[in-house]
């Protein structure tokens, strides 16, 4: 009898932790000893994450492979499935498939410079790859994280940027587009307002951008004109999926399938495969 | 293989009788005016009709709705039931247009990942397919390559060619040839005249076609075509009912959705046809990736010409069989369509 390639994993929320307004970070153990220990993934891959009773949802994984044993999940309470995962507690049972899709090229810009550029929740599968790269952190040039939101309490990950923010050779600019609240130090404007005001060697630099389709399609044009070339503007992208096997068909762009081809792309695939970003 | 039986017409429901013991055997029936695939178990097999069902085959590896799982959740326990169907079944007159269909659902579900669903109905599953006498109205499959007679091409245990008052049976599998060995006794060896009958069927068969297709300046066509009018304006009338996918016997799009008790302890994961067609079909929570009509009729035209061949070595996307221009409320002709394509330069 072959594998069900739809069936769940069990795995146990181990913790939950209020990461931003509307987000949470989900700590999961495999139930299964042997499928915890086995558990490998590339950063930029997802798994599909079944809340028994709401349905499945596909969910880039956030925590760097780096750590064993676990593996976390940052999810917005935004649709049927997310939104019922918040109303989960820890010590719940809920199912994972995965991992699947491509995954960021990691190997392959060893000696590079590397610049993230992320919006809101777009951070969380780049924090997967920022932390691996750090755990590497001589095989990399100077590391630039730029990141966004629409306001001060829709940032994540603070205690991460906290520390990438302290690592040599390595800096962190942070924007909002509005600040209601007098505290803010930063910079406001979108988060393609910070470019100019980092030095860059572009032509050994690769960008990692990820964020809301608005901000991507901006931020490849900024890119574009600071004379980055097509093959080292990397990104993630989101369609409507339903198994993450390349079986339902929604996820498609042209002849590729998200799930299967993707979800990373660099921007000059994107372009021959003649979607629209 | 190609070995060619000859099986008197009369004996063909007395053969499909015989079966009927191990195996849930499906024929295609008139229920209220209309050609269906049904159990022969309360229907009466049509052995002289033309044309094919409306529905083609494969819910019976594809169901409409399936149910995957049943899920129970209790005390911080849970548990994970699958359901996979292995009922024994044998389908009789399969046209070629959906036989290949078949063999385009093949290189969908049973590449790559396996899926354990479909693969446990295709198994258990014996098809007998039924060559074309004569065209269907809308159809154009010859210019396809997928009918209106099979080839080794076309998926199929059996294949029945309608001479008359006989069937040349031609086996296309050991699970075929098995099957005919137990009734021996209803089957003859077919002679050069009968199979020079059926050549001669199929010549004048294809020469009854009122439309074809060249996929090759269609393919080359679409190279060009991404921002053309066409889409929009084909388009324009468009209902988004979806009845174009629902009957396409290669069309494999589902949603996967959980239907939980009251209680929300127990619940079923089902999966069910989906339609590029449909406005809900790439929404996602933020966003619809695909706004327009034109961009859907664009999505369906290049999937069947160019993405699902290009994703599985050549498997053919569309078959021929007419039946989405057949059933749109809308006249959405898609011969019209790809007649504009294959005439542009």
């Amino acid at each position: 009898m072959t594998e069900n390639i739809y069936a769940p994993h069990l795995v146990t929320i181990e913790k939950i932790r209020n990461e931003a307004e509307g987000v949470k970070t989900f700590t999961l153990t495999f139930k299964d000893p042997v499928e915890r220990e086995s558990f490998n993934y590339r950063p930029g891959q997802f798994g599909e994450v079944t809340v028994f009773g709401a349905g499945e949802a596909p969910i880039s994984i956030t925590s760097s492979p780096v750590n064993k044993g676990y593996f976390e999940l940052s999810v917005a309470g935004v649709g049927k499935v997310t939104q019922a995962l918040h109303l989960k507690r820890e010590g719940d049972i809920i199912g994972f498939r995965g991992p699947y899709g491509n995954g960021f090229p990691f190997d392959e810009v060893k000696s590079n410079d590397i610049l993230f550029v992320a919006g809101g929740i777009g951070l969380a599968p780049l924090r997967s790859l920022i932390n691996q790269m750090f755990s590497e952190r001589n095989k990399f040039g100077k590391i630039s994280i730029l990141y966004g939101a629409r306001y001060p309490a829709l940032l994540c990950f603070r205690d991460d940027i906290s520390r990438w923010a302290e690592l040599k050779n390595s800096e962190v600019l942070l924007t909002v587009d509005t600040a209601p609240d007098n505290g803010w130090q930063n910079n406001i404007g979108v988060v393609g307002s910070l470019l100019p005001k980092i030095n860059m060697n572009i032509e050994n630099t690769t960008a990692f951008v990820c964020g809301p389709p608005i901000m991507i399609h901006f931020i490849i044009l900024d890119l574009l004109k600071l004379g980055f070339k097509k093959d080292r503007i990397i990104t993630t992208m989101e369609r409507r999926m339903e198994c993450g096997l390349g079986k339902c068909g929604h996820c498609n762009i042209g002849e590729k399938y998200v799930c299967l081809d993707g979800p990373v792309f660099s921007y000059q695939q994107l372009e021959e495969l003649g979607e629209n970003i | 293989m190609s070995e060619m039986k000859i099986l008197d017409k009369t004996k063909l429901v007395e053969f499909l009788e015989k079966l009927m013991p191990d195996f849930e055997v499906t024929v295609p029936s008139y229920n209220n005016g209309n050609l269906s695939f049904s159990s022969m178990a309360h229907a009466r097999p049509e052995i002289d009709f033309a044309g094919r069902p409306l529905v083609p085959p494969k819910e019976y590896f594809f169901p409409q709705q399936e149910e995957m799982f049943t899920f129970a959740t209790k005390e911080g326990k849970a548990t994970i039931k699958a359901h996979i169907n292995k009922d024994k079944r044998v389908i009789w007159g399969i046209r070629p247009c959906d036989l290949y269909g078949i063999k385009t659902l093949d290189s969908v579900f049973l590449s790559r990942y396996v899926d354990s669903y479909y693969h446990a109905r295709r198994e258990n599953t014996i098809l007998m397919g039924l060559n074309c006498n004569e065209p269907c109205e809308a159809g154009f499959c010859s210019s396809m390559g997928t009918g209106p007679f099979a080839t080794n091409s076309n998926a199929f245990d059996l294949l029945f060619t309608n001479l008359g008052n006989q069937f040349l049976v031609e086996i296309g599998s050991k699970a075929g040839e098995e099957l005919i060995e137990r009734r021996a006794n209803l089957f003859a060896t077919a002679s050069d005249e009968e199979k020079n009958k059926s050549n001669e069927i199929e010549k004048q068969c294809k020469q009854a076609f009122l439309y074809s297709v060249d996929q090759d300046r269609v393919k080359a066509a679409l190279t060009k075509a991404w921002d053309d009018p066409l889409w929009a304006e084909e388009s324009k009338n468009c209902i988004l009912c979806g009845g174009c996918n629902f009957i396409c016997p290669t069309c494999y799009c589902f949603n996967i959705e959980d239907i939980a008790d009251e209680h929300e302890q127990n619940s079923t994961r089902v999966r069910y046809w989906d339609s590029c067609q449909l406005g809900g079909y790439t929404q996602m929570a933020a966003e619809n990736t695909r706004k327009t009509q034109a961009e859907r009729l664009r999505q369906r035209i290049y999937d069947k010409f160019s993405y699902v061949p290009a994703r599985h070595n050549g498997a053919i996307g569309c078959t021929g069989c007419g039946r989405c221009t057949e059933v749109c409320p809308s006249e959405i002709n898609i011969t019209h369509i790809l007649g504009i394509l294959g005439r542009q330069k």
